[in-house]
C-alpha cells in the first residue's frame, strides 16, 4: 500500500526513525522503520496529524517517548519556510548502547519540584500540540545553572588528575576474614525470603498432580496410572546487584565491601558485582576467577577505582546495562558513602529505574554506622524515597549483622 | 456488520465506535485502525478506568467479530493460556487400547482430537479473524511474556508432541498494562503503542452521554466537571472514567438532577474508593456542591 507515498516522504520517513534511533535511543531498527512506511500509506499524509498519530503508534514503545517523539515530528515534518523550532538536543551520546531508550528528558515528577520552568503534564495527551521548550529535555547533569555546573565540572577534572585517579592495580585482601565474610554472606542469602513461586514446575514431590508426565508414565503400564508425577511452586532464589562505591571518599571500607562481594560471588552464582568512582566497571568475571583465600587482583579498574564519585550517571547507566536482567528476584545493593559530586536528581531517577524492576533497593553506607549519622547527604537525601533499606555497613560486625537487619524489615 | 476494510478510514472507526457508545480520540482511532492494517499487536497503557479493556471490546463489536479474552496473572503457564492435553480422554484412550489389545499409538495419543485449546490457540484458529485481548499483561510474570513472544511475532503456536500450529487468521490483538510492572523492550517492540490518557472534559461529558442517554445534561456536566476537579487532586486512586459512569448511574438511579452537598455524601463511594481519598476531596467536592445548588437557583 505503500505504493502511494511519495518517494521524497518516504526518505524523508526513515531519515526520521534513523534520527529517533540514532539521537534519542529508541528501539526502533529496519522492521520498524517498513511498518512506518506502511502505517504512513494507510493514513492521509497530506494530514500532519494523522500522519502523526500514525507515526507515533508504529514508533514509540514508552509513555515517556511521547513528547519527544511529537517534538522530533514538528521539527522534522514541519512546512517549509517556517522556522525551526528550538532545537531538542539528543538525549543520548550517538555511541548509546541499545536498551537505553528509556533515557528521555527529566520526569515529569522531577520537573514539577524543580525549578518550574516548565510545568508538563504527566504522560504525553495523544494528539495534544507539544509545545516543548529545550529545557524540558536537556540531558541528565546539564540542566543546573552555570555555577553548579561549572563546580561539577572542577570537581570532575580535580578527580581526573588525583594521583589515586586511575591509578587501579591491586586491592590487597587482609587475610584471616574471608571465614567471617562468608559466614556473613550466607546469613544474607538466608535472610532474603522471597516466597515460592506462583509458577508451577515439576518436582520429585508436590501438592498438585503433574498430569502431563504422569499420563506419559501410564502410556508404559498400559494405561494405569501407577506413577503418578508432582507439581510444586519451587523456592524464588535471589539474585544479588552490588554495585560498589570505589571513590577515594570509601576509602579502606572499599576494600572490606569488595572482599565482602567476593565472599557472596562464591557462595552464590547469582551475584553481579559492579564497581564505579567517575566510570563504571564490572567485576563479576574477575571475582569468579580470584582464588580464595589469596590477595584479590583487580586489573587497571581505570576510572572504576580511586577517583572521585558520579553515583547518580553510574547508577543510571547501570540501571541500563542490566535492565533486561533486573527482575523481581533481584536485590540491588548499592555500597556507598552517598558523598557525590553528580546532579542528585540523576541519581533518584537511576533509583527509581532499579526500583520499578527489582524486588529490592538497599543501601549500605560505611557513614551510616556512625554514632549521630543522620542521612543528610544530597546523595542520600535524594536516594531515600527510593530505598527499602539505608543500613550501616563500616564493619564486619555490620556486614555480619546485614542478613538480620534484613528480616527484621520484612 | 462491518469488514475490516470498512474501518480504514479513522473517521469511520470512530463514527463505528460512537455507535457502540465509545468515544475514542484521533490518536486512539489512528492506533487501533492500523491493528488490522499492519497485522502487530497494539500495546495499551495508561491508569485504570480510562477504557482500555473497553476499546478491544468495541473493536470486536464495530467488526462484528469474536471477541477472545485472557486475562492474565501472576504465574500463568502455557496450559491455562495456550493449550491443555485432555488427560481424563487420553488415560481413557489408553486403557481402551489396552483391552482391545491394539497398539498405542503415540500420534494418536497427542493428536489434535486429545488437544483443548485455550484463549490463544484458539484465537488463531478462527475463520474469521476475533480481537484477541490480553488484558493486564503486566500482571503476568516474566516467563508468560516469552511465552507470548512466538505468537506476537511469527503468529504460530509450537506443541511439542504435535509440532507448530500456525495461524488460520491472524487475530487483532489488543494488549493491555497499568505498568504495575514493566515489561520487556522484546514485547514492547513487536506491539504499536498507545498511550491512553484521560479524556478531556468535553469528551468525558460525550461519554456520559453516549453510555447515559436518558441523562439531564446539566448533570452530566457536573459530573464530568467534578471528577475533572477532582483528577487534579493528589489522589490515591484517581477515578477513571469506569467511575464517572457509575457515579452518573448512581445519580440517575437516586433520580438526582443536579450535585448538591447530600446527593455527593449519598454516591461518593460509586467515585471515590478510598477512605483517605473522600477525606482528601471533601473541601473540592463541598466548592462542587456549592456550585450546583447555586447553578440550580439561577436556572430556576
Amino acid at each position: 500500500m505503500n505504493g502511494h507515498l511519495p518517494a521524497a516522504l518516504s526518505a524523508q520517513i526513515t531519515t526520521f526513525v534513523i534520527r529517533l534511533r540514532t539521537r534519542h535511543g529508541f528501539l526502533v531498527g529496519p522492521g520498524e522503520a517498513g511498518d512506518a512506511l506502511r502505517a504512513a500509506g494507510m493514513v492521509d499524509v497530506l494530514s500532519k496529524r494523522q500522519l502523526r498519530d500514525a507515526l507515533r503508534a508504529v514508533l514509540i514503545a514508552q509513555p515517556e517517548q511521547g513528547r519527544i517523539f511529537d517534538h522530533e515530528f514538528n521539527t522534522f515534518f514541519r512546512a517549509e519556510g517556517s522556522p525551526p523550532p528550538p532545537e531538542l538536543p539528543p538525549l543520548l551520546p550517538e555511541t548509546e548502547a541499545p536498551g537505553a531508550e528509556q533515557e528521555t528528558e527529566t520526569s515529569p515528577k522531577k520537573q514539577q519540584e524543580g525549578e518550574g520552568q516548565a510545568p508538563a503534564p504527566a504522560p504525553p495527551g495523544p494528539g495534544e500540540e507539544p509545545e516543548l521548550t529545550t529545557v524540558k529535555a536537556q540531558p541528565q547533569g546539564e540542566s543546573k545553572e552555570d555555577a553548579d555546573d561549572s563546580g561539577g565540572d572542577f570537581q570532575t577534572v580535580e578527580t581526573r588528575l588525583s594521583p589515586n585517579a586511575g591509578a587501579g592495580g591491586e586491592v590487597r585482601s587482609e587475610d584471616g576474614d574471608l571465614r567471617e565474610l562468608l559466614r556473613a554472606a550466607s546469613a544474607l542469602i538466608r535472610a532474603v525470603e522471597l516466597g515460592r513461586s506462583r509458577r508451577l514446575k515439576p518436582l520429585a514431590r508436590g501438592p498438585k498432580l503433574d498430569a502431563r508426565r504422569t499420563l506419559r508414565a501410564a502410556a508404559r503400564t498400559a494405561g494405569d496410572p501407577a506413577l503418578l508425577r508432582w507439581l510444586g511452586r519451587p523456592r524464588r532464589s535471589p539474585r544479588f546487584l552490588l554495585v560498589l562505591d570505589g571513590s577515594r571518599s570509601m576509602g579502606r571500607d572499599a576494600g572490606l565491601l569488595l572482599r565482602f562481594a567476593q565472599a557472596l560471588s562464591l557462595r552464590t552464582r547469582r551475584v553481579e558485582v559492579y564497581a564505579f568512582s567517575t566510570g563504571l566497571t564490572r567485576l563479576t568475571p574477575h571475582l569468579r576467577r580470584a582464588l580464595p583465600g589469596q590477595p584479590l587482583t583487580l586489573p587497571d579498574l581505570g576510572e572504576a577505582w580511586g577517583g572521585g564519585t558520579r553515583i547518580g550517571e553510574n547508577l543510571l547507566q547501570l540501571a541500563r546495562q542490566e535492565r533486561e536482567r533486573v527482575n523481581r528476584d533481584t536485590l540491588v545493593l548499592i555500597l556507598s558513602d552517598g558523598l557525590d559530586t553528580g546532579e542528585p536528581e540523576v541519581l533518584e531517577r537511576a533509583l527509581r529505574d532499579l526500583k520499578a524492576r527489582a524486588g529490592r533497593v538497599i543501601w549500605l553506607s560505611p557513614l551510616a554506622a556512625l554514632p549521630g549519622y543522620q542521612p543528610v547527604q544530597r546523595a542520600i537525601k535524594a536516594a531515600l524515597p527510593h530505598l527499602d533499606a539505608l543500613l550501616p555497613a563500616g564493619s564486619m560486625e555490620d556486614l555480619q549483622r546485614l542478613g538480620r537487619r534484613l528480616q527484621q524489615r520484612n | 456488520m462491518t469488514s475490516a476494510a470498512d474501518l480504514m478510514d479513522p473517521a469511520a472507526l470512530q463514527a463505528a465506535f460512537r455507535a457502540q457508545g465509545y468515544v475514542a480520540g484521533d490518536a486512539l482511532a489512528t492506533a487501533l485502525r492500523l491493528v488490522p492494517a499492519l497485522q502487530k499487536p497494539l500495546l495499551l497503557e495508561g491508569p485504570a478506568g480510562v477504557g482500555k479493556t473497553e476499546a478491544a471490546k468495541t473493536l470486536a463489536l464495530s467488526l462484528g467479530t469474536r471477541l477472545i479474552r485472557l486475562q492474565c496473572y501472576e504465574g500463568l503457564d502455557a496450559q491455562a493460556a495456550l493449550y491443555e492435553w485432555n488427560y481424563a480422554r487420553q488415560l481413557l484412550y489408553l486403557r481402551s487400547a489396552e483391552i482391545g489389545g491394539g497398539r498405542v499409538d503415540d500420534d494418536e495419543l497427542y493428536g489434535e482430537r486429545f488437544l483443548m485449546a485455550r484463549p490463544l490457540l484458539q484465537a488463531i484458529q478462527q475463520e474469521v479473524a476475533p480481537v484477541l485481548l490480553i488484558d493486564e499483561i503486566d500482571r503476568a510474570d516474566d516467563a508468560f511474556e516469552a511465552f507470548l513472544l512466538e505468537l506476537l511475532a511469527e503468529w504460530q503456536i509450537t506443541v511439542p508432541e504435535l509440532g507448530t500450529i500456525p495461524a488460520r487468521t491472524r487475530p487483532h490483538t489488543i494488549l493491555t498494562s497499568n505498568r504495575s510492572r514493566e515489561l520487556s523492550d522484546a514485547l514492547r517492540r513487536r506491539c504499536l503503542y498507545h498511550w491512553v490518557e484521560y479524556p478531556t472534559a468535553r469528551q468525558e461529558l460525550e461519554i456520559v452521554q453516549a453510555r447515559l442517554p436518558g441523562i439531564d445534561a446539566a448533570l452530566a456536566r457536573q459530573v464530568t466537571d467534578a471528577v475533572h476537579a477532582l483528577r487534579a487532586l493528589p489522589l490515591g486512586k484517581p477515578p477513571g472514567v469506569a467511575e464517572t459512569l457509575d457515579w452518573a448511574a448512581a445519580l440517575l438511579c437516586l433520580h438526582r438532577d443536579h450535585l448538591d452537598a447530600e446527593s455527593i455524601e449519598a454516591t461518593l463511594g460509586a467515585v471515590l474508593k478510598l477512605r483517605e481519598d473522600q477525606l482528601l476531596a471533601a473541601p473540592t467536592l463541598r466548592g462542587v456542591a456549592g456550585r450546583g445548588v447555586a447553578g440550580r437557583a439561577e436556572a430556576g
